[in-house]
């Protein structure tokens, strides 16, 4: 479990992708033209209003947790289910892999999901000698290439089309192009043998609702369609709090949801699924099963943090945070990167590991302004760094710094000591090694703001 | 709003969202629009459960049961969302929602009074036991998965053509 005590080197990371300008590229065309998109999208409609319905809905939801989880347990059951409850991510792919064992599945088809990625999945089940395919275009990109997200609405939105050509001549064996048009059919002609033969699906899910005990899942490729369909068996993993109290409530969440991730009206494929396939019917797979992944949440949703299980993952913050449009998503090393990233993984693998991530946001408050569900995204970061100060997770450096300036700032005399030695003492500061931030910040200037008022 | 003026929205909002819906007047009118649709196609799959679909002319020698196999799917949809452009496919009373999923083309039928107006009339009216499978079709299959370019067409139909009648 090393990797999960150690923290995240984000400034190294950042580096990295600082000097990457196909990266650099790559980010601010996408994340422009889904910030441009989300706005156009949201210009004829009532979005303020839809806003505080869908946040009203979620508050809702999370104070009675328990009771809306047990509802959706016996009306999936009801619905011809088998409903499995997962305390962390470990016991989580346990039960998928004994289910997979128990109808003898060895191939399987995925669609895109989030929770599969946090819980580490594919990893797993490749090793346990499953075979393993990603099936939404992008997720599949990445797993040809062995990488990992870097965006949770477009997995592989850190690639160009050359890179992309260029994975598909080397690992399908195809000729090489750049055109998407192109490489997109090679996918689909690929793929469609994969859903046809495969044993299993397993998905993700946005949405449980919990009267009717049915799940939710919204894609525009129709392989989550596929995927849940096709396949004589499926599994689907979603976590306590993508629950909704009735399909009366969906919309509130499809109108905001989907306008804040692609800027669409609705996504091409909304699917609603309640329990297996019955008598006389011809749709769904013969046996669901759905895992309900807890990781860490019951904790949050009782806790100061709790709003931040209001999110949707339309991935809208992300696109608008300067730091995430500047290094991307992989600078995070993390399944969920962004401000709503940066909070997630902060609660889910502590302080230890995450607290590096509380230097990647600059508190503008971009993120909460499009936030569908209104989750308060600068409060709840500006509060975990105020835990990490308290939990001593700061360096010395900066302890020592602020320590000096709490007491500059409560007298003028050390204040303007301070003042001169820094001007003073600037030249040098700037060839120490280490000061990477201070290379770039100007010189202080010698006629100080005080001076300049007096 | 009158039925009209929601079908009229229904088949704009269809239209943006890169389908292609025309309004046909009755049987024979579908059946001539159909004929100049399905010019080139070879294997059309079509249930033959509803009253409109076993109405539509099928030439034998192009018609196929498995819809795996099929080039077009010819179905009647449960009905369909004004606000969003999109069609309801349903598994209720044993339809199999997943025919007009594979094809290439997906040719939908929608009877005209069953054009729901806002999204939450349909799903007001699901209540807590649904069909195992609904399914809101809005416009072709789609990604922009490389580069944000946008591609018709993924695994799910290139073409997505509406009739309402």
């Amino acid at each position: 479990m090393s990797i999960f005590t150690r923290s995240v080197p984000f400034r190294a990371n950042t580096i990295k992708a600082l000097n990457d300008p196909s990266l650099r590229s790559a980010l601010r065309h996408a994340t422009e033209t889904f910030a441009q998109k989300r706005s156009e999208a949201k210009a004829s409609v009532p979005f303020e209003a839809w806003r505080d319905d869908a946040s009203a809905m979620r508050s809702d939801v999370l104070s009675n947790l328990s009771g809306y989880l047990d509802l959706f347990r016996a009306r999936a059951v009801r619905a011809g289910a088998t409903v499995h409850l997962a305390k962390d991510a470990g016991s989580a792919r346990e039960i998928i892999v004994s289910v997979l064992k128990q109808f003898s599945a060895k191939r399987i088809v995925k669609s895109k999901s989030m929770i599969t990625e946090e819980i580490h999945l594919n990893s797993y089940l490749h090793q346990q000698g499953f075979n393993v395919v990603e099936t939404d275009l992008g997720e599949y990109i990445i797993q040809l290439a062995q990488e990992s997200p870097s965006h949770i609405i477009v997995p592989a939105v850190h690639k160009t089309r050359r890179q992309v050509g260029r994975l598909f001549a080397e690992k399908l064996g195809c000729d090489y192009t750049e055109d998407p048009f192109v490489l997109t059919k090679i996918v689909r002609r690929v793929l469609r043998d994969e859903f046809v033969s495969a044993d299993a699906g397993i998905s993700g899910a946005n949405f449980a609702v919990a009267d009717s005990g049915s799940i939710v899942i919204v894609t525009n490729e129709g392989n989550g369609r596929m995927v849940t369909t096709l396949p004589p068996l499926h599994i689907a993993v979603f976590s306590i709090e993508k629950i909704i109290p009735s399909l009366a409530d969906l919309p509130k969440l499809l109108r905001t949801l989907t306008r804040s991730a692609t800027g669409q009206t609705l996504s091409s494929y909304v699917s609603v699924i309640t329990g297996s396939r019955k008598p006389g019917e011809t749709t769904g797979a013969t046996e669901l099963h759905l895992v309900i992944l807890d990781n860490g949440r019951s904790e949050i949703v009782n806790g100061e943090f709790r709003e931040i299980l209001k999110c949707v993952r339309c991935g809208a913050c992300m696109n608008v945070c300067p730091v995430y449009r500047t290094v991307g998503g992989h600078a995070y090393a993390s399944t969920y990167p962004g401000p709503m990233g940066i909070i997630l993984t902060t609660l889910l693998e502590r302080m230890e590991r995450a607290h590096t991530l509380l230097d990647a946001t600059t508190l503008c408050g971009a993120c909460a302004e499009v936030c569908p569900v209104k989750v308060p995204l600068p409060r709840l970061l500006r509060r975990l760094r105020e835990l990490r100060v308290e939990q001593d997770f700061t360096t010395q450096m900066e302890r020592r710094g602020m320590d000096g300036f709490a007491l500059a700032a409560q007298s003028p005399r050390i204040f303007h000591l301070g003042q001169k030695v820094a001007r003073l003492s600037w030249p040098l500061l700037k060839k120490l090694d280490g000061n990477g931030a201070l290379v770039r910040m100007p010189r202080p200037d010698p006629v100080t703001f005080t001076r300049r008022m007096q | 709003m009158t039925g009209g003026e929601t079908v009229n929205i229904f088949m704009d909002k269809a239209a943006k969202a890169g389908a292609e819906p025309v309004s046909v007047k009755d049987i024979g009118e579908m059946n001539r629009l159909l004929a100049t649709i399905l010019e080139s196609t070879e294997q059309i799959y079509c249930p033959g459960v509803t009253e409109k679909e076993c109405a539509v002319e099928i030439p034998e020698d192009r018609r196929t049961d498995d819809y795996r196999a099929a080039s077009v799917c010819i179905e009647e949809v449960f009905g369909a969302i004004a606000e969003t452009g999109s069609l309801i496919c349903s598994s209720h009373g044993g339809k199999t929602v997943q025919a007009g999923l594979l094809p290439p083309h997906h040719v939908a039928i929608v009877s005209a009074d069953r054009v729901y107006e806002k999204l939450d009339d349909f799903f007001s009216s699901c209540g807590d036991s649904p069909p195992t499978n609904i399914t809101l079709e809005t416009g072709p299959s789609r990604t922009a998965d490389i580069e944000l370019t946008l591609i018709v067409g993924v695994h799910g139909p290139e073409r997505l053509s509406i009739i309402v009648l």
